[in-house]
């Protein structure tokens, strides 16, 4: 494990011609009991530096498995990917876990909020990870900036759902991520809500020039970002999207 | 935790402030941590505070304990006028005590086994006899403990009789300064002066009883110095001198073993413990395996996660310990007043850094060895477990760094167990028995799983369901059995070596045991004495032996001194022995090596000796053995080896010579009677009427003292094994707890398809059932195993299987396996379907 502390080591940048993320032949397969699953099978996918990507598909198709090759959460079985400069491949769990607090934010279905924490201590956890000094005040600014500034020292079972995704919105985008990866965001959450924490999760986007890879099953929420690519059996349509 | 781990996790500062927020979320789940912990470490620290509180008194009461700065103990013989004379040179004063056993006689003809103390004027040098009233004791008087008085029913002014002499009680003895120092183990004390004593006419040759001379050494006097100048200037009388600072060595020895006992049925409790460590560590962090999943996601490093549930584990320890340390001074407080009337000082309780801090290390090291293994794998909780069904990874394996951190906390455990042990092979036998038990009941478990999945589905009803349980995946069936199992096998062995060791003093009485010793019969009385015990009633046997005292001074011409005895044969050559003469082997005797003397030998002096005396000293045929008698040096050569068995309670000597030498020497006789029990007051009655020097001692009295000593051992065990029990039964509930989820659920469903409340109940009685057969089989079957080594090996001593105590085992695991089942089903029972099935 690298010494990351207070002193994180810069990763490698990405030139401004590179994509944020680039994918070749990736493919991912898991061990059962019944024999391999090939879950993904070859993907091909290239994504720009802002740029908002829609992810569709079926259950069972792959988005999710996707989405975890992104966040370094697991690792590929073939291909090659890059994601921000960095060859994930490559890269230890400790490293990976270090390209994620910096690189990355991750907006959950299930919000996965540490229910012993208080709102802005979830938030300020990534930058407390990353030893950064004023975690507690770009929290505070953070969770301000989703409309939960009078919710600072309440826990997670005092929030309403809606409050509890803008919470995880809060963290995911607290470190200003170069990705935010989210995985059917409004899954929990009513309509209207649902809503409202979209809006949040676009104008921070645009606010940050983040690049977002958003999973969903719903079509109209996709049709929000830039592109929308689909997958079928671990294999995106259409080839290099 | 690795180095590699520390280096990397992001600080401990932020490992400490995240445990804190953790720490917020309350501890429920590991109660059970906390309290297996606490119970180990409140019976290790009660037993080493006890231990060093003893100690301590023993230290700070050592001079008044012993009754002087030194004391000289002559035997059967006076002190010898040029030794004496070398300490009246240099001491302040000296007093002299002669003690020996003898039957009081009370006004109503009822008589009492003593032991009678008789002593100067310069008595006591230290301390203060309290007699009550407070009367001078002047010659012909005696005052004795109250308990002979209430025994004999006495009252002051009353004229007794010891020995040929009637002395008058003018008073009740309350205390003895140095008590401690001549422990009265035959009897009750009777304090007299020397000339009550010559007056017994007890005093004869080959009577058994013991000279001693305390020294008080002028102010500023150094003992240990006084004791070498007195053994280099008569380095060949083999004296035996005793200073304050070993006041007690025999009580000290005594103790150390007893703690050591204590201390390792306390490491018990505390490997219970560790086993409700782990499984509440594990089942707290797989609770938690959602936030530890989250955290990587957010990108914790798997170190900042280990060190993290690290400091909060390292917190509940802490607090556990402490709990521990304060819920064991109390028991020590407890345990001292229990023990008040055993002890020869009353211990100096005081909460002793030392003990405390070794029980402390024992939880620490315990926690961390236990503990690591479960912190290792939900370090390693991956952030994709989120978006998975199955939050913690079966079969995990902690990092290597984990691993070898783990191992070195179990190392040191043992290490600190073998190092702090009286007899450190004894400790590392236990450690490995302790590891080959655990490994037993997993192996059982695994037989049990595994036998139940191959029958389970050729069955139908609730044998099917029940067996079905024991094997599914996540069966608690291995901690079950491991944590009832572990317990009750702590305690049938302690019941089975309780069990053999009364037997032998009880119940393995020979058959033809005597019912009487008779010691100090003249060679004047012996054709009167002959006479009368064979007119008694009852009287079937009577064997009679002459009795010398001997001190063995020189062994193939070494001084003793110089020798280096072999453990377990030293005793032989400190002191007197007894000795005796004959023509023809004793009966029952065993010629090991060499041959016995023809029955008209009466040449140069032979000697027969105990065979495993011989092994111990590396003596054989041929070697001469020199013998003081009567303060004479008399060589004897060895003709045979004979092997004796000491518990056959008949006359046994170590030593026996040829005839021919020591019939001319004065001494006294032993006779054994063997007869109908019914008239065993008479027998008594009518030999110390007709012989008032003759004491006689009955056997199973004698026994009956042995056997009141070891009950105290006993119990002081067996309530420490229970604290291995309770962290058991702790633990056994800890796991049917933590199933309890699953049990809910599964009786939801059985009910939804139709099940009855009965078919449910039978198919958890099958499970909980099998489980504790299966345990308490193994139970029985390990400590067994585990009473015949410490029998045979510790105490080279026969063993026999206790039906009764396995039997208990069996019944006690199944009993308790079937309750605690019995309460999860009831439990589970209750819950409503509809509000279940809701919820899923």
């Amino acid at each position: 494990m690298d010494a990351i502390t207070s002193h994180p080591r810069p990763l490698p940048e990405q030139t401004p011609t590179e994509s944020l993320i680039e994918a070749r032949a990736l493919s991912f397969s898991v061990a059962s009991s019944g024999g391999v699953v090939n879950i993904l099978r070859g993907v091909d996918l290239k994504v720009q530096p802002g740029e908002a990507l829609g992810l569709v598909g079926p259950s069972g198709s792959g988005k999710t498995s996707l989405l975890m090759l992104l966040a370094g959460l697991e690792r590929p079985s073939g291909g090659t990917l890059r994601v921000a400069g960095a060859d994930l491949a490559a890269m230890d769990e400790d490293a990976l876990a270090r390209f994620r607090r910096e690189k990355v934010g991750i907006v959950f279905q299930a919000f996965h909020l540490i229910p012993s924490m208080t709102a802005l201590e979830n938030v300020a956890m990534p930058l407390e990870f990353a030893g950064r000094r004023d975690a507690f005040d770009r929290a505070e600014a953070s969770l301000r900036a989703v409309g939960l500034g009078h919710r600072l020292g309440h826990y997670p079972g005092q929030l309403s759902g809606g409050e509890q995704q803008r919470v995880a919105l809060a963290r995911a985008t607290v470190a200003e991520p170069a990705l935010l990866l989210a995985d059917e965001p409004t899954g929990n959450l009513d309509r209207a809500t649902g809503g409202l924490v979209m809006d949040l999760l676009f104008g921070l986007r645009e606010r940050l020039g983040t690049t977002l890879v958003l999973v969903t099953h719903d079509e109209a929420l996709a049709a929000r970002c830039g592109r929308v690519v689909r997958m079928e059996d671990g294999l995106l349509s259409g080839g290099v999207a | 935790m690795s180095a590699r781990a520390g280096a990397g996790f992001g600080g401990w500062p932020l490992a400490f402030r995240l445990a804190r927020r953790e720490l917020r979320g309350g501890v429920r789940s590991l109660r059970i941590v906390l309290v297996c912990l606490a119970l180990g470490v409140a019976a290790i620290a009660a037993v080493g505070t006890l231990r060093t509180a003893i100690d301590a008194g023993l230290r700070a009461d050592g001079a008044r304990l012993l009754g002087g700065d030194v004391e000289l103990r002559a035997g059967s013989q006076p002190v010898p006028d040029a030794v004496r004379g070398f300490i009246n040179a240099r001491a302040a004063r000296t007093s002299d005590i002669t003690i020996l056993r003898s039957l009081l006689v009370a006004p109503s003809g009822e008589r009492l086994l003593v032991e009678v103390k008789a002593v100067d004027a310069a008595y006591p040098l230290l301390g203060a006899v309290v007699l009550d009233p407070a009367v001078p004791l002047r010659d012909g008087e005696v005052a004795v403990e109250p308990l002979i008085a209430e025994r004999l029913g006495l009252k002051l002014g009353d004229e007794l009789r010891l020995g040929e002499a009637h002395p008058r009680l003018v008073a009740l003895l309350r205390a003895e300064p140095d008590k401690a120092a001549t422990p009265a183990f035959f009897g009750p004390r009777v304090l007299a002066t020397r000339a009550t004593l010559d007056a017994t006419g007890l005093i004869q040759p080959g009577s058994l009883l013991q000279h001693s001379l305390r020294v008080q050494l002028p102010p500023g006097g150094d003992a240990a110095a006084f004791v070498a100048a007195l053994r280099q200037a008569f380095p060949d009388e083999g004296l035996r001198l005793r200073t304050a600072s070993t006041a007690e060595p025999g009580f000290s020895r005594f103790m150390d073993s007893t703690a050591s006992f204590l201390v390792l049925a306390g490491l018990t409790a505390l490997l219970v413990g560790g086993i409700g460590v782990a499984t509440g560590v594990r089942a707290w962090l797989e609770a938690r395996a959602r936030t530890i999943a989250t955290m990587r996601c957010l990108g914790a490093p798997s170190g900042l996660v280990l060190a993290m549930y690290l400091v909060q584990l390292l917190a509940l320890s802490a607090v556990g310990i402490i709990a521990g340390l304060v819920a064991g001074y109390g028991l020590t407080w407890l345990a001292a007043q229990f023990l008040a009337g055993s002890l020869p000082v009353p211990p100096r309780l005081a909460p002793y850094p030392g003990p405390l801090a070794l029980a402390a290390l024992y939880g620490l090291l315990t926690a961390l060895a236990f503990a690591l293994w479960p912190l290792g794998r939900a370090a390693r909780i991956p952030g994709a477990a989120l978006f998975r069904d199955a939050i913690a990874p079966e079969g995990a394996r902690p990092g290597w760094g984990v691993l070898a951190a783990q191992l070195a906390a179990a190392a040191a455990l043992i290490g600190l167990v073998v190092a702090t042990a009286g007899d450190p092979r004894f400790a590392a036998g236990f450690c490995a028995a302790a590891l080959a038990t655990l490994g037993l009941f997993r192996l059982g478990a695994a037989g049990l799983m595994l036998v139940a999945g191959r029958v389970s589905h050729r069955l139908r009803g609730a044998w099917r369901l029940g067996l079905a349980n024991l094997h599914r995946p996540g069966a608690p069936t291995a901690l079950v059995m491991v944590s009832l199992g572990i317990g009750l096998t702590t305690l049938t062995a302690i019941a089975q070596i309780e069990g053999n060791l009364r037997r032998q003093v009880e119940a393995d009485l020979p058959k033809r045991a005597p019912n009487f010793f008779f010691v100090d019969i003249q060679q004047d009385q012996l054709a009167r004495f002959d006479a009368l015990v064979a007119t008694l009633p009852g009287v079937e046997e009577v064997r009679r032996v002459p009795n010398l005292r001997a001190r063995i001074t020189a062994l193939k011409g070494v001084p003793v001194a110089q020798v280096r005895a072999a453990p377990g044969s030293e005793w032989a050559l400190a002191g007197d022995r007894g000795l005796t003469y004959s023509a023809t082997p004793p009966e029952g005797a065993r010629i090991v090596t060499g041959a016995w003397w023809a029955p008209d030998y009466r040449g140069a002096p032979l000697v027969s000796l105990d065979a495993s005396l011989a092994e111990g000293w590396n003596v054989g045929i041929g070697d001469v053995v020199t013998l003081n008698i009567l303060g004479r040096d008399l060589e004897f050569r060895i003709a045979n080896t004979r092997a004796v068995n000491w518990r056959g309670m008949g006359m046994n000597f170590a030593l026996v010579a040829s005839p021919g030498v020591l019939e001319a020497a004065p001494h006294s006789n032993i006779a054994t009677v063997r007869g109908d029990p019914a008239q065993d007051a008479t027998v008594l009655r009518s030999v110390t009427d007709a012989f008032p020097n003759v004491t006689g001692v009955r056997v199973r009295d004698a026994l009956e003292t042995v056997a009141a000593l070891l009950s105290r051992v006993a119990t002081a065990l067996t309530a420490t094994a229970s604290l291995t029990l309770a962290s058991g039964v702790l633990v056994l509930g800890g796991a049917v707890a933590a199933g309890q989820r699953r049990r809910v659920r599964d009786a939801v469903v059985l009910k939804v398809l139709g099940a009855t409340r009965g078919q449910i109940s039978a198919a958890w009685a099958v499970e909980f059932g099998l489980v504790g057969a299966t345990s308490g089989l193994l139970a029985a079957v390990a400590g067994c195993a585990a009473s015949w080594a410490v029998m045979r090996f510790m105490l080279g001593s026969a063993w026999v299987p206790l039906w009764g105590v396995m039997a208990a085992t069996l019944l006690g695991c199944l009993a308790l396996a079937l309750g605690f089942g019995r309460i999860g089903t009831a439990l589970a029972l209750r819950a409503r379907p509809a509000g279940e099935l809701r919820g899923e």
